[in-house]
């Protein structure tokens, strides 16, 4: 994966994110409920597809680690899970922004946001292991068996919490998922959103991976080094 | 006598010699209800099913965390960790071993706790805690099969008590809700069809729980 | 209208994000390639090292 794919990549990106706000802020009309708030939606749903999407690779890379033991597939784990993180974080801050003014409220505990919450707690102690365990040798593994663990979670909390929510209704009556798009120029834009976070996920994860990858790069230098020098040192 | 049985006795012959994890378990069950009572202050003791049921379970995993696992921590606390991999047990039969131990720490611990709650929440000891034990058994079976699995891991990692809840409540959070939510139908008196959609979900989390403990066990069990 | 202070924070926090993140990657990739590089170079001057001295053993050997 070299430095022209990225950079491809990263072209990709710009020219579909580009063309998502021209559709999002000129093409697409405003939704007659909500107003123009309404517009978040065009950028919170991305986010969230790209939060649940990278947490099901953190765990496919998961699984090809044990099983093949190379290094390659734990570095794609973390730069995934890493990514992750972030989208996720913006799931639930453009979430919480988008809801004050339709709901009053900042946080309503609906499935969807609420789901997304507990994936944001399932991503932070994937990193946070990751953190504290990475003096040890075994670190790789460990995040490798919570990692999967989660992901196969994730399809119960969705679930459970949906299962929730229709028992116990939230006070506030819950919007379902916004996804009542009636006008073909809505759907549309969300699916030129969603290609543009695609783009700019793998685009993201593509940089992280090189530097997980060109760190590896460097401990094997230093080792060499550190023999070489050993070696010469010897023959003096 | 097979490996399973080797581990599973010892565990409980170590317990009953001396062990504290059944009574801090039952200790910690008990002052987490005592707190629950006077913070969430239940008006004039009310018999008040949903409450009791939350009240019960904030219990379960609190104490759960603390104490369920103490079975695989007894090995690393006098280095033995390297002579039960040594021994020709494999791993996943280890796995099973700790977890029935786990397992038999927290019911002796929960029906201490379900005592207790019937008191402090003016229930009645009647058939319906009979529905109440089994959904409770099925929490603590699923709570024991991810702790054993997460604490082979938090032992390892500095910081690991940290680690484990912060690891631990996310995952649990299906079982939490089906659990609660069916605890406070039994305790209302319904029978196990009228929230039979919960108890399938808490049954899918056991299933999954267990599966992926019984197979991701050796990957994380070591010494260092 | 008030509802366009809500949209406009929403999309700037979504760009502070990524420029955010995009930053750091680049900031550390930069470091690295440095160090790399440092590396490299002492590698290869250790090398040559050892190689002399292998000269030399062989010329003294053969003489």
């Amino acid at each position: 994966m070299s430095a022209k794919t990225a950079r491809l990549m990263g072209l990709l990106t710009l020219a579909l994110m580009i063309a998502a706000l021209f559709m999002v802020f000129v093409y697409v009309p405003t939704e007659a409920d909500q107003g123009i708030v309404q517009r978040i939606f065009y950028f919170h749903v991305p986010c969230a597809w790209v939060a649940f999407a990278a947490f099901a690779l953190v765990a496919i890379a998961g699984i090809f680690y044990l099983w093949l033991g190379q290094q390659i597939w734990d570095d794609l784990a973390y730069a995934a899970a890493e990514t992750g993180m972030v989208f996720c974080t913006l799931v639930l801050i453009t979430g919480s922004i988008w809801a004050k003014p339709i709901w009053g409220a900042w946080w309503t505990w609906d499935s969807r946001l609420t789901t997304t919450l507990i994936l944001w707690l399932l991503y932070g102690g994937y990193l946070l292991l990751r953190a504290m365990a990475d003096d040890t040798s075994q670190v790789a593994r460990f995040a490798a068996v919570v990692g999967i663990i989660a992901a196969a979670d994730v399809p119960v909390i969705v679930v459970s919490v949906r299962l929730w929510r229709t028992i116990h209704p939230a006070v506030l009556v819950t919007r379902q998922g916004g996804h009542g798009l009636e006008d073909p120029r809505m759907v549309a834009t969300l699916l030129v959103s969603m290609a543009a976070f695609t783009a700019l996920f793998g685009w993201l994860l593509m940089l992280r991976f090189a530097l997980l990858r060109a760190r590896w790069r460097l401990e094997c230098a230093a080792r060499e080094l550190g023999l070489a020098a050993a070696a010469a040192g010897d023959l003096r | 006598m097979n490996g399973f049985a080797t581990i599973l006795v010892k565990d409980l012959r170590l317990e009953a010699r001396g062990g504290d994890s059944t009574i801090t378990l039952a200790a910690m069950s008990l002052l987490i209800l005592v707190v629950i009572v006077f913070a969430l202050d239940p008006v004039g003791g009310a018999r008040d099913a949903a409450t009791a049921a939350g009240a019960l379970w904030v219990a379960l995993i609190f104490s759960g965390m603390i104490g369920a696992t103490r079975a695989l921590v007894a090995e690393r606390r006098n280095g033995c960790t390297a002579a039960l991999l040594l021994s020709p047990v494999d791993r996943a039969t280890i796995y099973c071993a700790k977890l029935a131990a786990a397992v038999i720490f927290m019911a002796v611990a929960e029906i201490a706790t379900v005592i207790v709650m019937v008191l402090f929440f003016n229930l009645d000891f009647d058939f319906r805690l009979a529905r109440l034990a089994t959904i409770v058994a099925a929490g603590a079976l699923g709570f024991a099969a991810l702790a054993t699995l997460l604490t082979a891991i938090a032992d390892r990692v500095r910081g690991g008590d940290l680690l484990l809840p912060l690891l631990a409540v996310p995952l649990f959070v299906p079982a939490l809700i089906a659990g609660v939510r069916a605890s406070t139908a039994a305790l209302a008196g319904a029978p196990f069809m009228a929230f039979m959609q919960w108890l399938k979900i808490l049954g899918a989390f056991d299933l999954l729980f267990l599966g992926a403990g019984y197979l991701l066990f050796e990957h994380v069990i070591g010494e260092d | 209208m008030n509802n366009l202070g809500y949209l406009f924070a929403a999309y700037t926090i979504i760009f502070i994000a990524i420029f955010l993140y995009a930053g750091f990657i680049w900031r550390r990739q930069a470091r690295l390639e440095e160090d790399l590089r440092n590396i490299e170079r002492k590698l290869k001057d250790v090398r040559d090292e050892i190689a002399a001295h292998n000269g030399r053993d062989v010329r003294s050997a053969s003489s």
